[in-house]
Parts: structure tokens; sequence; C-alpha cells
């Protein structure tokens, strides 16, 4: 219920402003429904008058009044009204068709904006896939609902409404018999909705325990192989292919009747109908004339009168996955976006030192992963995080530029907490190199200068070359216009972690964060990225979570990092002669026996 | 369409009864409408008697329709299940066939998804077949007939509305099909933008993109609106000109049936049931292309499909008698290319173990380690050359003797989800528990199991979520050892150890395998510093072979690993 509450709002935001339009669709559709139930009355009314029509010309002594006038014009209006019914379905159908890409529109790019100005902590916490559907999968499923249902739902209960009022204006009897299965079929409708609802989860719950034993039964195929395990590996999906088997056939048998069955009803519905009427004519002495109109009005009304009942049962899902498309998108929209202090500091360039002071923090309440971390930088100096893995390096980096917020104790640029910097200002100064750089797909030109649009080609040749990627990208055909995608990458890991220097150069952060890559290279790119890795430190302060010696022995401080707690601190001799945990790690990985 | 009947086959009964129950829901339908036009001339000629006759019949025919209906759905249903189980069972079982090269063509995650979604793609399109494809030509040419048989004289009424719709339909799909076209790559790069942003979230907020993005993404996005808009502008016409065809169809037959009810009078009460029988044509032709543009997807996932059954593993064993081997490794002359590359990637490796042996492989990366080590238990075959595991070559014993002698630990450690026992036996199928206990105390994995609350009988999450990457590691060691084999391939499956570990592990090996011919290839020369011989590989060629010792005096690649090694790296 809460469900539908939060849909019923997620639609009224973003329909609001369609309702001129939708509200020429409510109209048109009450038209339509009314000229479509009209039109039988005439077709109704041509045979009652072809019949009078047909008596008086065979009778000799009146052939000569016989007229086919009333016939003719009753054909006509019906012909007129069948022409403003489809003018009427046409226009609602073309005014639906813009609202529902429209608005559609508008939420994609919504929850495109929302993404962007999301906390960080939600991208941790949510996979990629999840929130990919999103886009995909769930915003399909709202178009659709749009496009298709809004429009039917509408119209089949119009429909409905109107056929019943024009039975019962023509022959209450009639309609009567004509209505009577309808608590029948609504009932037998609804019962099998919930049971295929039920047998269809249950369905769903078994593929998706034999999709599961596929998927990893399949990805550990080298295992299964070197192990001789085939015939065990088929002897559990039998196992699982048969339970499938057998919940997917109940489920499919339940879903898959309500339609034949209703349209089995509606064909009885008119055998009925005809029956009844027929035999109602003859009993209660009609002229043949009228009584062979009132069975063919009945016969094309109780022929439609099932379709609203049909469309809407067939409707059920699709609503029902619009509903849930509509909370999942709630979901987004109603997570808190990252905090910018008003009238924040702008940053002019970082001058003096960088201070962490006795900084906490944890990602889940509870569980803290820094307790107490206290760390002095002082200008331009490089500062290597060393640790092991858990024990907070990464943290730091994330805290730095407020990807989190700590708990407490503070981070200052030259005395100034970065809480109270402008957020845009505070990042603009801080650079970042990560470890497996995400690309976009564009030119290598457009990826260097990703934070800096506007730089020039003089400034972009430069950062490539400082980066030590320019003699690459030179050798490829298209050269700085290569496009690029980060699926299908023309560059190795390595020439990733160049690309991403080059990016962070054009923008000249004044502090940098490097996050160095643990991938092996080659011996000549291993070269390449030394000399831009120094090229990029050169006259910034800069943060490097360091996997390479080089790196550490070229630092002017190292901080060993263990269970988010600094342990050690100083330049590679005074920690060797400390022989504390940073000597230990040294001589445990580096020296041999 | 021949392979899906193949399968059907099977299940001829449940197609049968379907099908037959097809034609009765289709002969009911189109009965109705005749009985009708009796039933009007029965009023016309005041016969009550005729009508209670013709009621009984509608009435009985109705509901021979439903129960029809019914019975279709469930043997569709039937029949649509058993194919798809029979198909998945089918790729399955190929799979199961399959070399590592076979997977590695299509891909894990590749095989997942035509063994979910493509089988669930047949599933439906038998279903739909079973319960519709039938009825649409049976429906299409029953009614078309009977409309003629009706009112003769109308012939063309119905050519003609055909004509109009065919027209219409041929217009509009052919405009659309570009249009669903443009909309595919515009779905594609809407998606491409969002997944990049969303994956590198980081470096857009770090370079204060934000705006630009939005403004990229709202450009892409509408212009997928604007296509959107017009697909459904060319669906909006489509419906509304169908019926108005059929509408102003009927109006004007029962025009024509008035100029020529003077000379015929069995056309006024012939009118109805002809009427209904135009709309069933509409109705039948609608579907019918409904139809067409679901089944066109089915024949894509049935020929992926059929791309697995018709794969034939790229190696097979020999059907000979089950041998024990021992623990020597021969490489005669071996020369070995990956499917599909150009150069190879080893080339004329020879070397010789002897049983018990310990030998270490390092190399930088791309240097042929793990594919020299996979040619062992013949995951692979060399294009030159032989293998021998204990004297035999390795093409000519079976699969069995030799994954019983050679046990291969790979880099990747991957448990299935079960107990830790589960696990276990997949390298012993009878290990008793105290096998477990000495396998898990020399891969040192026996510290954290015995700690957990039920031991080895301890669950294993899905993706193996609740151990850390070293105790997976140490998992799948105990798996590799558990049976003692004869030979023992290490592939780089101590990388996620700590060095205290490490070393505790080799420790182990020597102790209580000494029996064993151990290969172990490693990242890290620390892994190997104790092996008896050292293999140092080169751009897949065999450039050092030594101790440690002799190795780090003479041997030029073998120093620049060394050097480049002395680097800090995460514990």
């Amino acid at each position: 219920m809460n469900d539908l509450k939060g849909a019923g709002k997620f639609y009224a935001h973003y329909l609001r402003k369609y309702w001129p339009g939708l509200l020429i669709v409510l109209a048109l559709t009450i038209l339509a429904s009314y000229l479509q139930v009209k039109a039988p009355i005439y077709m109704g009314d041509a045979i009652t008058a072809l019949t009078k029509y047909l008596q008086t010309w065979s009778n000799p002594a009146t052939r000569a009044q016989a007229s086919q006038a009333t016939f003719n014009s009753a054909i006509i209006k019906m012909a007129w009204f069948y022409i403003f019914n489809a003018a009427a379905m046409l226009i609602s159908s073309l005014i639906i068709s813009q609202i529902a890409g429209r608005s559609t529109g508008t939420m994609r790019i919504g929850l495109f904006r929302k993404m962007q100005w999301m906390r960080v902590s939600y991208f941790d916490t949510h996979s990629d896939g999840d929130i990919l559907a999103r886009y995909t999968s769930d915003l399909d499923n709202i178009f659709n609902a749009m496009n298709q249902a809004m429009f039917e739902i509408f119209a089949s209960i119009t429909l409905f409404i109107g056929m019943i009022i024009m039975m019962f204006r023509q022959n209450v009897t009639l309609a009567w018999v004509a209505v009577a299965s309808t608590p029948v079929a609504v009932v037998l409708a609804a019962v099998i909705i919930v049971k295929a609802q039920k047998y269809v989860n249950e369905q769903q719950d078994d593929v998706g325990k034999l999709n599961g034993y596929i998927n990893e039964q399949i990805t550990g195929q080298k295992i299964i192989i070197t192990n001789g395990l085939q015939q065990e590996s088929i002897k559990g999906f039998l196992k699982h292919n048969e339970e499938v088997k057998k919940t997917t056939l109940r489920g499919q048998v339940w879903s898959g009747i309500l339609f034949p069955l209703m349209q089995g009803m509606s064909l009885f519905n008119t055998a009925l109908v005809i029956f009844v009427g027929s035999a109602l004519v003859l009993q209660q002495g009609m002229s043949v004339a009228a009584g062979l109109g009132l069975v063919v009005i009945f016969v094309q009304l109780a022929q439609q009168y099932y379709q609203p009942i049909i469309s809407l049962t067939s409707l059920y899902s699709m609503i029902q996955l619009a509903i849930t498309g509509a909370r999942r998108i709630n979901e987004v929209r109603e997570q808190p976006d990252e905090i910018s202090p008003e009238n924040g500091k702008i940053l002019d360039g970082i001058h003096d030192k960088i201070e962490l002071k006795d900084v906490h923090f944890s990602y889940l309440p509870g569980k803290e992963i820094l307790h107490g971390v206290n760390i002095e930088v002082d200008h331009g100096e490089m500062v290597a995080l060393v640790g092991p893995t858990g024990s907070g390096k990464t943290t730091v980096m994330n805290l730095l530029n407020r990807f989190y917020d700590l708990d407490s104790g503070s981070i200052t640029f030259d005395g100034v907490d970065i809480r109270e910097m402008d957020l845009m200002s505070l990042r603009e100064n801080v650079g970042i190199v990560l470890q497996d750089p995400q690309l976009f797909s564009g030119t290598i030109g457009e990826n260097i200068k990703f934070g800096k649009p506007d730089a020039t080609d003089e400034e972009l040749y430069d950062a490539a070359k400082q980066a030590r990627i320019h003699d690459f990208i030179m050798t490829l055909d298209d050269g700085y216009d290569t496009m690029i995608s980060d699926e299908n990458t023309i560059f190795s890991a390595g020439q990733k972690q160049l690309m991403s220097i080059a990016r962070t150069i054009i923008t000249n952060p004044r502090l940098l964060i490097l996050d160095e890559a643990t991938s092996n290279v080659d011996t000549v790119t291993e070269a390449q990225i030394q000399e831009a890795m120094d090229n990029v430190i050169q006259g910034r302060t800069s943060f490097v979570i360091a996997h390479r010696l080089k790196t550490i022995l070229n630092a002017d401080k190292i901080v060993v990092l263990r269970d988010g707690n600094v342990i050690e601190e100083g330049n590679h001799q005074q920690l060797l002669a400390e022989k504390g945990f940073y000597a230990e790690l040294y001589h445990n990985q580096m020296v041999f026996e | 369409m021949k392979t899906l009947g193949h399968y059907l086959k099977k299940y001829k009964s449940d197609v049968i009864w379907s099908t037959v129950a097809v034609v009765i829901i289709s002969f009911a339908t189109l009965w109705q409408p005749h009985l009708l036009q009796d039933m009007l001339n029965a009023i016309i000629k005041r016969d009550s008697s005729t009508v209670t006759k013709l009621g009984i019949e509608l009435v009985a025919l109705a509901i021979l329709g439903i129960i029809a209906g019914i019975v279709n759905t469930i043997y569709s249903a039937r029949a649509a299940q058993g194919v798809a189980a029979d198909m998945r069972e089918k790729a399955y079982r190929q799979i199961q066939t399959f070399s590592f090269q076979d997977i590695e063509k299509f891909s894990a995650s590749n095989l997942v998804v035509r063994l979910t979604n493509d089988i669930n793609q047949m599933q439906m399109v038998v279903m739909s077949v079973l319960q519709q494809l039938t009825r649409v030509p049976i429906l299409f040419i029953g009614s078309f007939i009977l409309a003629i048989i009706t009112l003769p004289k109308l012939w063309w009424v119905i050519i003609l509305m055909m004509i109009l719709i065919f027209v219409i339909s041929y217009f509009s799909f052919s405009k659309m099909g570009q249009y669903f076209e443009k909309m595919q790559t515009m779905l594609d790069r809407n998606n491409t933008l969002a997944r990049e942003n969303l994956m590198g979230i980081r470096v857009v907020k770090s370079f204060v993109q934000e705006q630009n993005q939005i403004e990229q993404f709202s450009e892409a996005s509408d212009k997928m609106t604007k296509v959107t808009i017009i697909i459904g502008n060319l669906f909006s016409i489509l419906m509304p000109a169908f019926f108005l065809i059929g509408d102003l169809a009927m109006a004007g037959s029962i025009m024509l049936v008035g100029s020529m009810v003077t000379s015929d009078p069995g056309a006024l009460a012939a009118i109805t049931a002809f009427v209904s029988y135009l709309y069933q044509i509409l109705f039948a032709i609608v579907n019918g292309g409904f139809m067409l543009t679901g089944a066109s997807r089915a024949f894509v996932s049935l020929r992926r499909l059929q791309e697995i059954y018709d794969t034939k593993p790229s190696l097979t064993f020999p059907d000979v008698p089950e041998e024990k081997l021992s623990g020597s490794i021969e490489f005669d002359h071996v020369t070995f290319t990956y499917p599909g590359d150009d150069a190879p990637t080893l080339q004329d490796i020879n070397f010789s173990v002897k049983p018990g042996e310990m030998i270490g492989i390092v190399g930088a990366t791309g240097s042929g380690k793990s594919s020299l080590a996979q040619l062992i238990p013949r995951l692979f075959d060399p294009e030159t050359g032989t293998v021998k595991v204990g004297g035999e070559n390795v093409k000519d014993v079976n699969e069995h003797s030799l994954r019983r002698a050679v046990s291969y630990v790979l880099q990747r450690s991957t448990l299935f989800s079960g107990t830790i026992a589960h696990n276990l036996r997949q390298g012993k199928a009878d290990a008793t528990v105290n096998d477990m206990r000495w396998a898990a105390h020399i891969a040192q994995s026996a510290e954290f199991i015995e700690r957990l609350d039920h031991q080895y009988d301890a669950p294993i999450e899905e993706r193996s979520a609740n151990f850390s990457g070293g105790q997976k590691q140490r998992l799948s060691i105990t798996r590799g050892i558990i049976s003692k084999p004869d030979i023992l391939i290490m592939d780089d499956s101590t990388s996620a150890l700590d060095a205290k570990s490490e070393k505790l592990v080799q420790e182990a090996l020597a102790r209580d395998l000494g029996q064993t011919t151990t290969v172990i290839i490693a990242e890290k020369i620390a892994s190997i510093i104790k092996a008896d011989r050292i293999l140092v590989l080169d751009e897949g060629k065999i450039v050092g072979s030594g101790t440690h010792h002799e190795l780090v005096k003479n041997n030029a690649v073998y120093q620049e690993i060394y050097r480049t090694q002395k680097a800090l790296e995460e514990v």
C-alpha cells in the first residue's frame, strides 16, 4: 500500500505539468467510449430498418412505399461515429505518446542529475548493476505502463461502464443476462491472478536457484575440469532442472490460463445473449425487424463486453512493474545530496600545511575504521601511506576531498577546516589518480581534458608528454582523436594509469592523491610510470598509497597505518632503525635468505 | 525451427493435445457467427424450437471452447517446460565436455546467459507457438473461407480490407524498423553514459565535472526522447487505422447488403456473421504481426544455443583402461600457441622432473608460466612436441588416471557454495574428517576452520563471501592436496597469503608430501626460493634453470626479476 502511495506521488510529480494534455485525453477517451458503444446501436437500427424495408418491399401492395432512407442514414451515422472514434483514439494516443516519452525523459535526466550530486557512500553500498537497472528496466517498465496502461485502464473502465449503460437502455432483461456472468469472471480472474502470483514467485525462486547454480558451476568450470567433477556437476544440475521444470509448469499454467479463460467466457456470454435474446424476441412477440435489430446490437456489445476485463487483467502485471519501478527510482531520489557549506571559503591554492588531527571515521556506525589519526604534511611534501589491506589507507584518501566526512577530529588546509570550504573549490584543488582509472567513451583528447574541457591543445600535449603517454598516442592512426571507451580500450593497464596521470596534470591540482597501481606491467611501462609519477608529484603536496619500493624511498615522509592507527612515521632510514612493523615488513618481503 | 521441432518430438502427445484444443477453440470461435446467422433466420421464421436447439448448440460450443482453452494451456505449458528443460540439460551436458579452451572461447558469463536467458526465450516461444501460432492461421483462413461462403458477393470487400491493412502495416513497420535501429543506438549511448558515470563517479566528482556530465547526458537523453515519441506516434496511427478500416469495411458491407437484399433476402441474416468474420480476419493479421516480432527474437536465441550444441570439445581423452601414473614429468620440444594467437606462447620447451622434486617456475607476466603448467594436466594440447606424466604421453592416458595423478591449484581460488567438507571432497570423493584435518594442517587452513562453529561442516556462502582472500586460497590448496596427488601444481596459489603462512605451507608440503612432485609457479621469488630447481621463463622460452643461489649469480633475467621485486608489498 505504501508502494502505491509512493508511486502515486511519483507519477503526480512527473505528470503534473502535463495536466492539460491529460485532461484532453480524458475527454477524448470518454468521447471515444461513447462513440464505440453507440455505434452498434446504429447497426441494430440499420438492420431493423432494412428488415422493415424488405418486408414492405416483399409485399406487392406496399412495395412502392419501400424506402431505404432510414437504413442509409443509420449506416452513415454509424460510419461517422466510427470515424470520430478513430480520430479521438488517434489524438489521445498521440498525446499520450508525447507525455510518456517526455516524462520518461525527464525522469531519466532527473535520475542522472541526482546521481551526480549524491554521496559517494551510496555508490559504495549499492552494486553498479542494481543502480544501472534503474536506468534500464525500471524506466522501461514505467514508460511502457504510461504509454499503454494509462490510456487503456481509463478506456477500459469508461468502455465497460458505457456498455452496461447502453445495454440497460436497450433492453433490461437482456442486459441482465449479459452482465450476469461478470461477477463470476471477476472473481475467477482475481483468484487466478493471486494463484499465478504465488506460483510465479515460487517459480522465480527456483529459477533463481538454478541460475545461481549454473552461474557458480560454469564460472568455476576450471575447477570442475581440473578435478574431473563433470558428472557430479551434471547430477547437481539435473536436480535443480527437474525442480524448475515442476514449479515453472505450475507457474506457467496459472499465469497462462487467464487469457484463454476470459476469451472462453466471452464466447460463452455471447452465446447466452444470442440464445436468450432470440428466445425473448419470440416470446415477447416482437416484430421481426425490431427483434433482429435488438439481437444484432446485443451481439455486437456482448462480443466487446469482455474486452475491458481482458485488457485490465493483462495490464495487471505491467502496472505492478511500474509501481516497483517508481519505488526504486524514488529510493534514489530520496538519497541525501552532498553538502557544500553556504558561503564556503573559495580556495586560492594551498600554501602551507595539510593537517589531519585526531581523525575518527566509520563507514558504518559503531564500526570505526580510523581511530584518531594524526598526519601533518608540509607544503610540497610527498607522503607515502604504507600498511596492510584494511589498515585505512584508502579511507584517508576518501576523506581528503570529502567523498566521506569524518566523525570527529579535523582535516585542515592552511588551517581551514575542509568542511568550511566550498566543496567544488576544494575538489578543484585536490587531484586524484585512481588505481583503476575510469575512462569515458569519447576521444583520447576529451578524456585527458576531462577535468578542464576548455584546455588548449598545447596544454593537452604538454600534459600527455609529462605523463609519458604522448608518444604512444602519436603512434595511433587518429592520434588524440582516437575514439576510446572504458570497455573497449586500446590501453594496457599501465597506459591507463598514464592516462589517468595526464588527466590530473592538466587540471594542475595543489594537492595530489595518488593510489599506486599494483598491477604487473612490463619494464618499459614501469619506467614510464615512474617518470610520470615524478612529474606529477613535482611541486605539489601529495599523498601516495604506495606499493613500490622506489616510491616509498622517494617519500619525504612514510606513514605506516595498521588497523586504523598511525603506528610509525618517518623516512625510510629512520623507520628501519626503529626495527618496528615497517622494518619487519621490509625484511619479510624483500630480503632473501 | 527444424531444431525446435526435434525437441518437440519427445512431447508429441502434449503437442497433439494442445493442437487439438487449439483447433477446437478456433472452431468454436468461427462457428458461433454461423450459428448466429441460423438463429436470425429462425427469428425471421419465428421458429422457437430451432431457436432452442441453436441456443443449446451455442452454449455447448462455448463451454467446449472454455474447456479447450484450459486443456490447451496445460498441454502447451507441459511441452514448453519439457522442451526448455531438455534444451537446458543438453546444453549443460555439452558444456561439461568442454575444455578450458572451449570455455574461454565463449567466456563463462556468456555461457550462463545462454543457459538462462536464451532458454527462457525458447520456453516462451514454444508456449506461444502452441497457444497462438496455430490459432492465428486457422482463424485467418477459416474466417476468410466462412466469410466468403456467408456472403460470396462481398469477396472483394475482404480482399480490399486486407490489402489496406497490409499496405499500412508495411509502410509503418518499415519506417519503424529504421527508427528502432536509431533507438537502439541511442539507448546504448544513454546506458553507456550512465554506466561510465556510475563507475567513475569518483573521477567525475574529484574533477568537479557533474554539471558537464549532466549536460552531456541530457542531450543524449533528449535525442532518445525524440525518437521514442516518433515511434510512439507511428504506433498511435496504427491501431486506430486498423480499427477504422475494419469498421468502415463493416459499414460498407451492410450498405452493400442493403442494395442487394431484395434479390437475396438471406443476406439480411448473414450480415452479422459476415461482420464477425471480418473482425476475426483483422485480429488474426494484427496478432500474427506481433507474434512474428516475438519469433524473430527466439530465432536469435535458438542460434545461440545451437552454437553450444555444435561445439565439439576441442580436447578429448582416449578410452583406455585406467592406470596408476608416477610423479615424473617430461617436456620434449614442446611448442604451444593459444588458438587465435599468431605468436607461440611457449617455444621448444625441454625439461624433465623426477618424482618428488620441487620445481619453481618464475618469469615476468606473460612469459608463459601458467601456459606451461596447464599442459601437464592436459588442459591444453601442445602444438608440437610431447608432454609426459609418469613416462606416458598425456594424450594416451584416460582422463581419470591423469586427474588422479595431477592436482592443479589455480591462482583464482574458486569455492562452491555448500560446506567446507563438500568443497574438500571435490578433491577426494571419499575423504574422511581425518583426511580433511591432515590436509588442512598442511595448507594452514586448519587454524581457522577448526575455530568455526561447525568446523568442516561450516557453510561456504555464494561467492565464498564469508572467507577472506587468504583463507580462500588456503582452502583451495587444502582441496588440492587432500588426495595426496603424485603431482601438485600450484599456479600462483599463495599470492594472497602473508609471508609467514606461505612459509608454513611450504614447510609442511616438504615435510608431509615429500613423495609428491611439486610445481610452484610464482610471481614472488620468495615463494620458490627453496625449490630443488627453478626454471626461468622469458617470452615463452626457458632461459635458465638451477637453484636460487646459482641463478642469482649467473642468470640475467632472474637477477632482473629479483631486483624489481625488492619492493615493499602489502602484507
